[in-house]
Parts: structure tokens; sequence; C-alpha cells
């Protein structure tokens, strides 16, 4: 109908039945009761979510008051960042993570621990008596001086008994003179800079098998039907935002994940057209390339998640949802299991984010036992954005050594 | 136009039926959308469960880390914590497997069916037919290093004396835990909880693909559990010489199928059904392990009779042609025994 015609039609009602008290007629009921039944829902509505809102201001100002009267400085920084494994008590874990407490390490005063935790340990060490094979992360890429020298100073302090603090300044000096050398190898090249030290345990000679170079050009180059990892996953296999981290995951987590990429269990239009190209033996040996690359980490909190909560699931889990640690299966401190249970420290936000979605929607079904489908489902989305920040704030994990990486080669690598 | 013209007067009502369904129709969702928003409606209406909110307040609720106290108490609790989290450093002379109490006690000693410490705390003293006494708790907790820790593969052969400040310790925590829980009342969700028993009974055989399908992935087709890259243990060994002995709880297979039944696969509980859990159960401690303490000098028959009459275990019998319950063979040295002083690596 055109405009025109609009005119004979209003005519023709009033030609038909126009009466002059239609004027004042009532507003229908049905519209009365409309408006009647929105007005109260809005309103209650408003007065349900004020209520959320007053609880919300609650506890948020209960988390501050709790915040201002918990550990400051150094001790917090070492609740936070040293006590999953060395814990809370500086006792360390027997026969498996060295203790502070009364440490020759501690005792040599702050600078000794700021060097430490710089570049981290990678061979055997003996603490206390006890000979431990270190494995611990570099923090430098994790800390900034600040933070370094308020931890070296307190461990020096609380575990070691010196009366020495250090400054952000002389941090800053140490980062410099030790930048680029690597993880300490053991006690043995530590006892240079700790005179006195107790007999330390020798290096074992290490047999650096040498990369299969069709290996490397499939990582740097790609071949004919399958672009470079490294396009994506970065030269070092840093990974970055959706591009996982690969650098110190488990060789048969890897390769596992090749598989399924290639069989189409798992989903991702590039990674499954990628592994298709791939045959077995080179999933071998890109996973086994991949496992044993230190690199420190790339990623960042970027998804302004709320860390202290992210920390609180990653280390005590959240049970009344049903959600244990995620420490409790993937290591203490995020190192990962072998070969089923993946690093988690230092992976990309945006990627763990992503994958914990993937899980809670049904689009990834790889996990074993459905474990991570059912744990992510009970995570709220602020508690995913929340857990992937804090993992995204912890130390790249030392890979493993040649050592235990020839026991994966000779079992688990199929399961 | 002409057509218009045609439509009967009945439309004027049609239409104005239309506006009343439609408003009415409009006011009942809007009731009903109150009515579901405000949790009014039953939930075979609404579909949505409140059983997780229910859960939660159905169970004591336990202080949190937030309101550790001030002062020497204070310390104390957070000693006892330390020591239940991380039992074989902060206790380490004393514990013969590298366990810690919290790979049973899950969530600190918090979860309520693992064996919560809020609710046992507020039980003892009481009696226990395993020794024929009043137990107090440290009695009782003497046991756990004595069992379940394994206490004499340890570096002090025994558990903690009793007067042992690890005791008062643990004991301070176990208090803290239990903030305005009553006492001597039977708590929900307290001990493990416990699973009917089934009419197939349990079967070791059975449990081995149950075991297999659920288990191994964390504790390994082994048994023998995970550690992490620095050998810290992750998930615990279940069976062989560096789990519990014969003398713990979770030796006896209907102990262990309500902690499995209620607690694993971990974030999954009630995954198993009961003969499931009955049989996995019974696979687990169909195992060799180390050798009940209380067995002394005397046979496995003897102790048998003595310690295990009317448990649900194997042990005394003859499974597979091998007699259950002899032991694991002694370790050389004790767990956690400083090391020679060249450098070796510890053992495991």
């Amino acid at each position: 109908m055109n405009r025109p015609d609009k005119q004979p039609v209003k005519s023709r009602l009033a030609d038909e039945g126009y009466e002059p008290w239609e004027n004042n007629r009532r507003i229908p009921l049905p519209v009365i009761w409309v408006a009647v039944a929105l007005a109260v829902w809005g309103t209650a509505t408003l007065l349900r979510d004020s209520g959320s809102y007053a609880v919300a201001q609650n506890e948020r100002q209960s988390g501050e008051t709790v915040a201002a009267e918990a550990p400051e400085g150094g001790e917090a920084l070492f609740l936070a960042r040293c006590s999953t494994c060395h814990q809370p008590n500086g006792a360390g874990v027997r026969l498996a993570v060295p203790p502070l407490h009364g440490s020759d390490f501690a005792k040599a005063g702050p600078e000794v621990v700021a060097q430490i935790m710089l570049r981290g340990i990678d061979g055997p060490i003996r603490v206390s008596g006890f000979a431990y094979d270190g494995r611990m992360p570099s923090f430098a890429a994790a800390l900034n001086d600040g933070d370094i020298a308020q931890i070296a100073s307190f461990v020096a302090n609380r575990f070691g008994g010196t009366g020495a603090a250090l400054e952000a300044g002389q941090v800053a000096t140490l980062r410099a003179a030790q930048a680029n050398k690597g993880s300490w190898q053991g006690g043995a090249e530590l006892a240079a800079l700790v005179p006195d030290l107790p007999t330390q345990p020798p290096m074992p000679a290490e047999a650096k098998p040498a990369t299969d170079p069709a290996i490397s050009a499939l990582v740097f180059a790609g071949k004919s039907d399958a672009w470079s990892c490294a396009s994506c996953h970065g030269d070092l296999g840093q990974g970055t935002e959706n591009t996982p981290r690969l650098a110190g995951l488990a060789q048969g987590y890897i390769a596992r994940q090749l598989r399924d990429f290639r069989q189409g269990e798992r989903h991702n239009e590039s990674m499954n057209s990628v592994a298709k190209a791939l045959n077995d033996h080179e999933i071998h040996g890109l996973a086994a390339y991949y496992a044993r690359q230190r690199v420190a980490s790339a990623a960042q909190p970027a998804l302004g998640g709320d860390l202290a909560r992210g920390e609180q699931i990653a280390l005590q889990g959240d049970w009344s949802i049903g959600v244990p640690a995620c420490f409790s299966c993937h290591g203490p401190s995020g190192f990962g299991v072998a070969p089923d249970f993946p690093a988690l420290a230092a992976q990309q936000p945006a990627y763990i984010a992503s994958q914990l979605a993937a899980w809670a929607g049904g689009h990834r079904n790889n996990s074993p036992l459905g474990l991570m489908d059912r744990i992510s489902e009970a995570l709220p989305e602020a508690d995913r954005r929340a857990v992937a920040d804090y993992l995204a704030s912890l130390p790249a994990v030392p890979a493993p050594e040649q050592r235990a990486e020839a026991k994966i080669d000779g079992g688990k690598d199929e399961l | 136009m002409s057509s218009e013209k045609h439509e009967d007067p009945g439309q004027g009502r049609s239409v104005k039926r239309l506006i009343y369904s439609v408003g009415g129709g409009l006011v009942l969702v809007a009731i009903g959308a109150l009515a579901l928003e405000s949790d009014l409606l039953p939930t075979w209406i609404s579909g949505r469960t409140t059983e997780a909110p229910a859960a939660q307040s159905a169970f004591f609720q336990p202080p949190s880390e937030d309101e550790l106290p001030e002062g020497p108490f204070g310390e104390a609790v957070k000693r006892g914590r330390d020591i239940f989290m991380n039992t074989s450093t902060n206790a380490g002379e004393y514990v013969g497997n590298g366990l810690s109490c919290s790979n049973c006690h899950l969530d600190g000693g918090r979860q309520p069916m693992a064996a919560p410490m809020w609710a046992a705390w507020t039980r003892y003293p009481m009696y226990r037919k395993k020794n024929n006494q009043i137990n107090t708790m440290e009695d009782r907790v003497m046991g756990c290093f004595s069992y379940s820790m394994n206490a004499q593969h340890s570096v002090s052969g025994g558990p903690p004396p009793h007067g042992s400040d690890i005791y008062r310790d643990l004991d301070s925590y176990f208090y803290w835990l239990a903030t305005g829980a009553p006492t001597n009342v039977p708590m929900e969700g307290n001990g493990f909880g416990k699973v009917a028993k089934t009419e197939a009974g349990y079967s070791s055989d059975r449990g081995a693909q149950v075991f297999s399908a659920n288990c191994a992935v964390c504790h390994g087709e082994d048994g023998q559990g995970q550690t992490d890259a620095n050998g810290r243990i992750v998930f615990p060994p279940l069976w062989g010489p560096n789990s519990y002995n014969w003398g713990a709880g979770m030796a006896k297979i209907d102990t262990a199928a309500a902690f499995v039944q209620h607690n694993m696969p971990l974030s999954q509980p009630g995954k198993l059904s009961d003969q499931e859990a009955w049989d996995v159960a019974a696979y687990i401690d169909s195992h060799e392990r180390p050798k009940d303490p209380r067995q002394g000098k005397g046979t496995v028959e003897e102790n048998r009779k003595k310690s295990h009459d009317g448990d649900a275990t194997y042990y005394g019998q003859v499974l597979n042609g091998t007699l259950i319950g002899v032991g694991t063979p002694d370790p050389a040295r004790p767990v956690g025994a400083p090391d020679a002083p060249a450098g070796v690596t510890p053992p495991e």
C-alpha cells in the first residue's frame, strides 16, 4: 500500500464507526497489564542487582582489608613466587627441592641469591648435606629488578640470617653481568660464587643430540605442503597470543597433540593442515626438538584477569565449584607432568583462555578422562582469564635434560 | 481498498482478542521471568539445579587461609599446616614413603568426604577397635605415621614419640580448622563416607580394567605415581615400597572404595559406580605393599586373625598363587637418609 492510500483508510474508519466518546476511552487494559508487569519486573531486577552490587562491594572492601593485613614486600613476593617449590617456611621438598632455610647459598647473602634467581639452576647441587637434581627456572624475564632485590634480601635475611639488603640498582648491575649466560650449571659452577662451599656433585657429561637437519628445516623453512613451525610459534617456540608456547613442553605431549591434529581429533584449521603433511618420524623429531628448547618467557598477563584469583585457582583450586588446583595435576610449579599434563608456566594467556573455552564449549575433546572438559565448564569466564593471566606471569619451565629425554624416548612416548 | 471494505465487522473483535492475548501472554512471560529469576519455581519446571550451593552449605565451612590468627597460636597453626601439606619434609624423619597427609586428606584437610580434619578433630578422644583403646588425636595421628606414612622405613624408624611438637602443631592446625564446629557430634562429610556393598562383590580382575581406564593416566599403569621435573611426587604411588603399608585404613578395600567413589578421579567425584569403586579399590589393594608393622615376628595368618578380622581385604589370602600381605622387600636404606658424601644423586 502506498502513501496516498492511507488517507482514505482513515476516512473509512471515521465513516464507519467513529464515536466522539472514543477520545475519552481508557487505555486498553492489556496495555496497562503489560506496563505494570514490566515495571514490577524492572524494579525487582534493579533491587536484586543492587543487592548483588552491595555484596560485591563488601567483598571488595574485605578483600582490600585482607590485602592490607597480608605480608608485604619481600615476604609477600616470596610467598607468591617461591613458596610453591621452596615452601612457605623455606624447607623445600625432601629429595626434590633444596631447602633455603640454613642453606649455604642463603647464608652467602642477597647478591648470591639474586644471581641464582636471575639465571636459574640446571644441574646437581648439594644443599645441607643432600644432593638435588637442581632444576630452577630463571626469573630474569618474570620479575623486575625491584622485585628480585626484595625477594633476595628477604631470603638472605629470613633463611640465611644475614643482615644485608640489596637495592634494585644493584640487581640491574648483576642482571647486566649475568645476561645471556644460561642457567648455572649446578653447585659446581656456583662454588665459584660462594666460597667455602662443601664439595658439590660434578656435572654429568651431557650428550647433546645433534638436531636432525631435516627437522631443523621443517621448523624454520617448512616443506612443500606445510609452512614452517617458526612462522607462527616464533623462532624458538615461544609462541604469541593465541599461538601456544612449545618450548619445554614434554615430548610425549607435543607428539600426541600433533597426531590428534593429524587425525582430526583436535581442531585447528592451520594445525590440521600442517599435521596432515607430517609423518611419524617428523612428529617424533619435532616433539623432541621443542621439548628441549630453553627460552625465556615471552608471555605477559594480557587479558585483564584478576591475578590473585588466578593464583588461588592454580595453587588451591576452588573446591566449592569442584575445581581442584591446576598444580595438583600439572605439577606444583606448573612444570607439567609428562606426558599427559603439559607445562602451564609461561604459556600464552590468550591460548590458555581459548583452550579452556574450547573445552567448556565441547570444541576440544582430547583431554584424558575428559578432565579438562569438566573443569573448564565449572570455571566462569572471568576465572578462565584470571588463571590464564596468572600462569603467564610465571617463569618459563626449565626444559628436561637429555637424561630425562632418553627415558621418555624409551617408553611413554606412545601414551 | 475495496477488499478492506469487505472485511467483516467481526474484525474489530478479533483484533481486540489479538491484543488481549498478546498482552496477556507478555504479562505471563514477565511474571514467569520474575518468578524464575527469584528462584521461586520448582526445579522440575526451571530445570535449574541448586545442587552446588546446597552441597556447599550442607557441609561445615572451615576458616580460610586469610583468617590465620596472629601470635604464637597462629605460628603453630602455620607449622601444622606446613607439616600437613609437606609431611615428608617437615616431619621427614618419621616418613618412610615420601607422602604427605594432604595426599588423602584433600584440599589441605578441608574437603568433605576426604576425611576432613575439621570433622575428625571434634570426634577425639574416642574408642577405636583398631587398638582396643581410647585414642586421643595424638594417638590417632601416631597411627597415621605408622601405617599411612610407613614410618618404619623412615630415618628414625618409627612415628614421632608422644609429646613431640609435630603432634602439637598438627593438633593446632586441626583445632583451627574446626573453629566453630560442634564437639562430639558426628559431622556431615566426615571420614571418606561409605559405599554400599554391591551384589557382585569385589574383584581385582574387573578392577584392573577400571584402573586402566580411569586411574592410570595420573597414577601410572604400574600404580607408582608420577613426579614432576624436580622429582617431587605429584600423583602418589598406590602400591609398592613407596606407598602406605598393610596397616593403613586405605589398605582396606571398603575404605579405599569410599575414598575413590567420593573423590576420584580428581574433579569428577561420583564418576565411578559403586561397583567400579569396589573393584578398583580391590585391584589397588591386591598389590604388595610394605609389611603391616603389627605383624611383628608372627606370620601373616596370625596377623590376619589379630588385626584384619572381618576387614574387606586380600591380606592373608592367596591371589593368583601368591600370598598377599608378606610385604615389599625392605629397602637398603631409610627413605630420605643423608647422602654418601661423594656426589651421588638421591634414590628414586
